[in-house]
């Protein structure tokens, strides 16, 4: 009560001056703002723009200190179907379809089966792909080069080898499906269950047009995980061109023997791989975002 | 501690939504208001620019008698207990009910103090170490206002504070609101949807609908003469019956015509009638339901009707009954009242005849829906 | 020591609350590995018994059971035939052939080497058609060891199997007993859509991750334990053995043959266990500062920011990681901007100097990660209760004091779990550190170490130069991961233990 009486001796005469007061220190903490996002922006955008400008730099093709191209054309474009990319490309994209479409089947098939069903093993065998998980992959990588060559998967032959790997160990990524079919309300199974739906029938005809997010969200992932994986990919196809993806050819551009002469096409390799996948993760964005939040969240 | 004064309160929303229009009402010191009425009444909204938690729009808050338009909440003195608690989650309940204090740089032996206190008082002395999850819901409700009572503050807000218990729960905790109002004898300001809460609790009732005041009065002043049939239906319960009838005035003494039956309306009712100076005109006539009478059989003025629904409540009945021309209508009686076979007939479809009594009817006008005699 | 009771303990001040923690948890601590043993004890006691429990009843089904179960014993699926449960029964039986045949045709012997991993190696033979020496390859112990490992699983496999198929019989007789008809073939498959649903969705992603992840993870902790490298593949050149703990003796004795090994693994570790720390906690809070700073009330455009961070998810890490890679580097276009401000004479050495190489790793990988942190913080900033705040509000606290006491302790609550696997995953940031840096610059000193890993080297990265070097050090590789597993696995625990958020999970809600 005595700092209202205080407030109140002084706030008469400070009201004005007081009210001002408020509303400039919002505005100069806005501004403040403003300007620190204007310069992330710009540190978050200079690389991609470079890379776009030294993709048409046509004068030189090693890594130079300046950004503006002194020689503008789209050499570097055409160098490009010169070489083994539209193959890198092919595999790419060949394997980003297939295991999209199969990843997606087999992660949300295990992530409704941990979230919906109460069975003796569920809780043991979550544990158990935690432990699992805590494993290096990479490590499963020396067998599996092995087992893969036997079978004649690997080299040219690295993509059906390549989709076989990603894919038949994607059940461990059912993590961010399973915290989203967690929320979605056990009733709702009940109720159709009780409609006279089997199981299989809930799955199809009831939870997985709700799980459109989720859905998306998986799919985009999976295209998205083979156009970035170097590892397994390099693995593979060891040192086969034929059998490279676009991350492991475009990378072996970069190596110190190879990068005075095809820098600048790296960097419009880079543009033309980097165009659709942008355009497609910026459209299915709002997907990704709630895949990811709601992922962290139920942790 | 604190008067409050509202003049010409206003809240409009962005997206031009008026949510509060031109609100004035003077809150005594140690006075306890109760904002009412259903939602989206503009009773939070009020509430929370009181609270400095809204911009107000237009006109002035003052708290004893200093303008807190621009102030921080922090700056006005006020405590409030929020509809979903707000306790927070991570602090134990000890701590929760201190931070208020910690943050104004309160000792920490006097917290101690003011915070058992508070306990002990609360009944939650037992919890202090505990975790807002692990309690139940009428533990947390005390917690939280606990958490606004060691504040001493000068007004103290409450926001739906019952409406997340049940039923059983909401009336033991209304009782001990009722003892904490005494004990810390400072001005309340509670919002609710909720007449029997407003009924029980409030010194006056500020009833509400879309952003204008309806009535402000008493318990009994809302209820004995509500000013429009808006509270006139929304205060009392089961509501207020009213339907069209007609007004007569016939050698200087009032009748009312409604279901093919000729009231008389003298009484208290037919001298206020008649100093008024009301002529023949159409009304709404309001009867609650308690002053609806079973009629023993077909009489003169009784009105015979079908019982539709018939609600045991234990110590009273509730009978939904329809008139002739398709009129419901819901009559209060108590069990007591009722013989054995008068029990024995209430059954769906049965005939029964019910009389209006004459004393405690209200009148309204069926164009501005304002009481005739006290609008 | 003394107890205090809540109204006691409250009245201490904050240091003495503090010293009582601390000497409670101390107390509580044999309790602790008491506890761990105990619960030890009685996994063994419950095994134990659950076998015998099995045993006893395996034994006492044959004595009571009709001599369609005797038969089932020895002939699987016999039962169920017998009983009219065609299906199962021939599924049964078809599984005990193949079992059968597999195992007298191949299975045995591989199994009868797996304890040499192969005894014949690859030589010189006489050949008399060609008049010449020719060579001969022996065994192959790569595929020793994992058709070892297949057929134990197998057998594994097959033991499980034959223990249903009694249970089965006993079943059946209980069933028959009270004169209900059996399950038939068609009931089976239907409940594959129904009651066992489970079973149809788990089958395939279950065998993918036992083939592709369980068996390899098996087999791979098994090659910690032999000397297969490059010079011993097992087949072409020299088969490789059983060396026993001869392996993790080179890693963590610090004999003078293996002190750079030692040393080497010991610095890589530090730098592991640095580089996560700080790409996971500069991301965390930076990530949640940029979500604040673009949700506040009255900045517009939000989406415009958020899209323009987005865009490092959105573009494959290899370009822009690679790119970035050239930018810093030393005629790279940061350098020359530098050198065209005027600031610098001579390029900063951003990949070749250490501890310019590490700082600069962690400065790109904020550049990264805030992004996604920024989305993680975006949601969970949402989600906070807005009374949580008003109430704050009224109770007196400032700005700061509202971050600090609801923000903060609400994001680290939610995302206790999330900090924990983004701990983890950074320490096996491969992409980050390889396509940066590829593990540069040198460390002269530990190229005898295998692999010659290099200043900004992760464990994984200098796992991954291990199998690919000329020397292809496969169980050093090995060692390697199951020491990152170590490492990973008692952060995990230590940290779930300590973690408020799976204490308290429900506390936000």
């Amino acid at each position: 009560m005595a700092d209202l009486k205080k407030l109140s001796e002084k706030t008469p005469e400070n009201e004005l001056k007081k009210h001002i007061g408020l509303k400039a220190s919002r505005t100069i903490g806005n501004t403040l703002i403003y300007i620190l996002l204007i310069i992330m922006t710009v540190i978050w955008l200079t690389p991609f723009v470079c890379i776009v400008l030294q993709s048409f730099r046509c004068e030189s093709t090693y890594i130079v200190g300046y950004v503006i191209p002194q020689q503008w054309g789209l050499d570097n474009y055409k160098a490009l179907f010169q070489t083994d990319f539209p193959i890198w490309y092919r595999n790419t994209l060949i394997t980003a379809l297939c295991v999209s479409v199969l990843q997606t089947v087999i992660v949300l098939c295990m992530s409704y089966t941990l979230s919906r069903f109460r069975f003796k093993l569920r809780k043991p065998l979550m544990k158990f792909m935690l432990v699992l998980g805590l494993f290096p992959g990479m490590l499963t990588m020396i067998i599996l080069y092995r087992v893969l060559k036997d079978l004649g998967l690997t080299q040219a032959n690295a993509v059906p080898g390549l989709i076989l790997v990603y894919i038949a160990s994607s059940g461990m990524g059912y993590y961010i499906s399973k915290g989203f079919f967690d929320t979605l309300p056990k009733s709702l199974d009940e109720a159709a269950r009780i409609d006279g739906a089997t199981r299989a029938q809930v799955l199809t005809k009831i939870i997985l047009p709700l799980a459109k997010p989720i859905v998306i969200y998986t799919i985009l992932t999976a295209f998205m995980g083979p156009f970035g994986d170097f590892v397994f990919a390099r693995y593979i196809s060891m040192n086969t061109s034929k059998g490279m993806n676009v991350a492991v050819g475009l990378w072996s551009w970069l190596t110190p023997d190879q990068v005075q002469y095809k820098y600048t096409m790296f960097c419009a390799g880079g543009v033309l791989v980097a165009i659709p996948v942008t355009i497609l993760f910026l459209c299915l964005q709002k997907y990704y975002v709630e895949g990811v939040t709601g992922g962290a969240v139920k942790g | 501690m604190a008067s409050v004064k509202l003049t010409n309160v206003k809240k409009v929303y962005d997206n031009k939504v008026v949510a509060v229009h031109d609100f004035n009402l003077d809150i005594a010191d140690k006075e306890f208001i109760v904002f009412v009425g259903p939602s989206g009444c503009g009773k939070s909204t009020t509430l929370r620019m009181i609270a400095g938690l809204e911009d107000i729009s237009g006109g002035t808050v003052e708290i004893d008698g200093v303008v807190v338009n621009d102030l921080q909440p922090r700056d006005r003195d006020i405590a409030m207990v929020f509809q979903n608690y707000a306790l927070y989650p991570h602090m134990t309940v000890y701590d929760n009910i201190a931070f208020s204090l910690r943050l104004r740089k309160m000792p920490e032996d006097e917290i101690y103090k003011r915070v058992t206190n508070a306990a002990e008082i609360l009944g939650i002395t037992d919890y202090l170490l505990r975790k807002p999850r692990a309690l139940s819901g009428g533990q947390r409700q005390r917690v939280a206002i606990g958490r606004a009572m060691v504040r001493n503050a000068k007004v103290f807000l409450m926001d739906e504070p019952l409406s997340n218990l049940d039923a059983k729960l909401r009336n033991q905790m209304r009782a001990e609101i009722i003892l904490l109002r005494k004990r810390l004898d400072t001005t309340f300001i509670y919002v609710t949807h909720d007449q029997t809460e407003a009924m029980t609790l409030g010194d006056r009732i500020v009833i509400m609908k879309d952003g204008y005041i309806m009535q402000v009065g008493t318990p009994t002043e809302v209820f004995e003469r509500p000013a429009n049939l808006f509270v006139a239906e929304f205060i009392g319960a089961p509501k207020m019956n009213t339907f069209k009838a007609e007004l007569v005035k016939e050698n200087g003494k009032y009748f009312v015509k409604a279901f093919g039956a000729k009231l008389p309306a003298d009484g208290e009712n037919g001298s206020l009638l008649a100093e008024k100076g009301v002529g023949s005109r159409e009304v709404i006539l309001g009867a609650r339901p308690e002053h609806i009478t079973l009629a023993d059989g077909p009489a003169e003025n009784a009105i015979e009707t079908n019982l539709i629904v018939n609600e045991m409540m234990g110590s009273e009945v509730h009978l939904h009954v329809r008139t002739k021309d398709g009129t419901d209508l819901i009559v209060r009686v108590p069990t007591i009242q009722l013989s054995k076979e008068q029990r024995a007939n209430l059954y769906s479809g049965a005939t029964l005849y019910i009389t209006f009594e004459d004393k405690v009817m209200y009148f309204f006008d069926p164009e501005s829906q304002k009481n005739i005699l006290f609008g | 020591m003394k107890l205090y009771s809540d109204l006691e303990y409250l009245k201490l001040s904050k240091g003495q609350k503090f010293l009582y923690n601390l000497r409670c948890f101390f107390a509580a601590i044999p309790r602790w590995f008491a506890k761990i043993g105990i619960a030890i004890g009685r996994f063994f006691k419950n095994l134990f018994l659950g076998i015998g429990r099995e045993l006893k009843d395996i034994a006492m089904t044959f004595v009571h059971g009709d001599w369609k179960t005797k038969i089932s014993y020895v002939v699987m699926g016999f039962g169920n035939i017998a009983r009219g449960q065609i299906l199962r029964g021939l599924l049964f039986l078809a599984f005990e052939a193949v079992f059968i045949f597999y195992m007298v045709t191949t299975g045995v012997n591989w199994l009868s080497k797996l304890p040499t991993l192969g005894t014949v190696g690859p030589h010189e033979e006489y050949d008399e058609i060609l008049d010449a020496y020719t060579k001969v390859y022996g065994d192959d112990s790569f595929k020793i060891l994992l058709y070892g490992v297949l057929t134990i699983f197998f057998i594994i496999a097959f033991i499980y199997t034959w223990r249903m198929n009694i249970k089965q019989n006993q079943t059946a007789e209980k069933i028959l007993a009270t004169g209900k008809p059996l399950k038939s073939g068609k009931d089976d498959l239907r409940s594959l859509v129904d009651d066992s649903f489970h079973k149809t969705l788990l089958a395939l992603p279950l065998t993918g991750i036992l083939i592709f992840t369980v068996m390899p993870i098996v087999f791979m902790i098994l090659v910690a334990f032999t000397n297969y490298d490059g010079a011993h593949n097992g087949f072409s050149n020299n088969l490789f053995t059983w060396v026993g703990l001869e392996n993790f003796k080179q890693l963590l004795s610090f004999s003078d043959g293996n002190k750079v090994y030692t040393a080497a693994f010991g610095e890589i570790l530090t730098w592991t266990l640095i580089w996560a720390f700080f790409a996971t906690f500069t991301n965390y809070f930076l990530g949640m500062f940029v979500a604040m700073m673009i949700n506040k009330k009255g900045i517009k455009i939000k989406k415009f920011w958020r899209t323009v961070l987005v865009l490092t998810i959105a573009i494959p890490q290899f370009i822009s990681l690679l790119y970035v890679s050239k930018m810093f580097a030393q005629n790279g276009i940061v350098n020359g901007f530098l050198k065209d401000l005027g600031w610098i004479k001579d390029p900063l050495p951003f990949w070749t100097d250490p501890t310019w190489a590490r700082f600069t790793v962690i400065i790109v990988n904020i550049w990264i990660g805030i992004p996604y942190l920024m989305l993680i913080a975006t949601g969970i900033l949402m989600n906070i209760p807005a009374d949580l705040y008003e109430s704050a509000k009224i109770d007196g606290a400032s700005g700061f004091q509202q971050y600090a006491h609801i923000t903060l302790p609400y994001m680290l609550f939610v995302t206790g779990p999330y900090l924990l696997t983004s701990f983890t995953g950074n320490m096996n940031n491969f992409n980050v550190i390889y396509l940066l840096t590829g593990g540069g610059p040198d460390k002269a000193w530990a190229s005898a170490a295998g692999g010659s890993p290099g200043q900004t080297d992760l464990l994984i990265t200098w796992l991954f130069k291990v199998t690919t070097g000329a020397e292809s050090k496969y169980y050093q590789a090995s060692v390697i991961g199951i020491m990152v597993f170590v490492v990973m696995a008692l952060i995990t625990v230590v940290v779930y233990g300590l973690l408020p958020s799976n204490k308290n999970e429900e506390d936000f809600q």
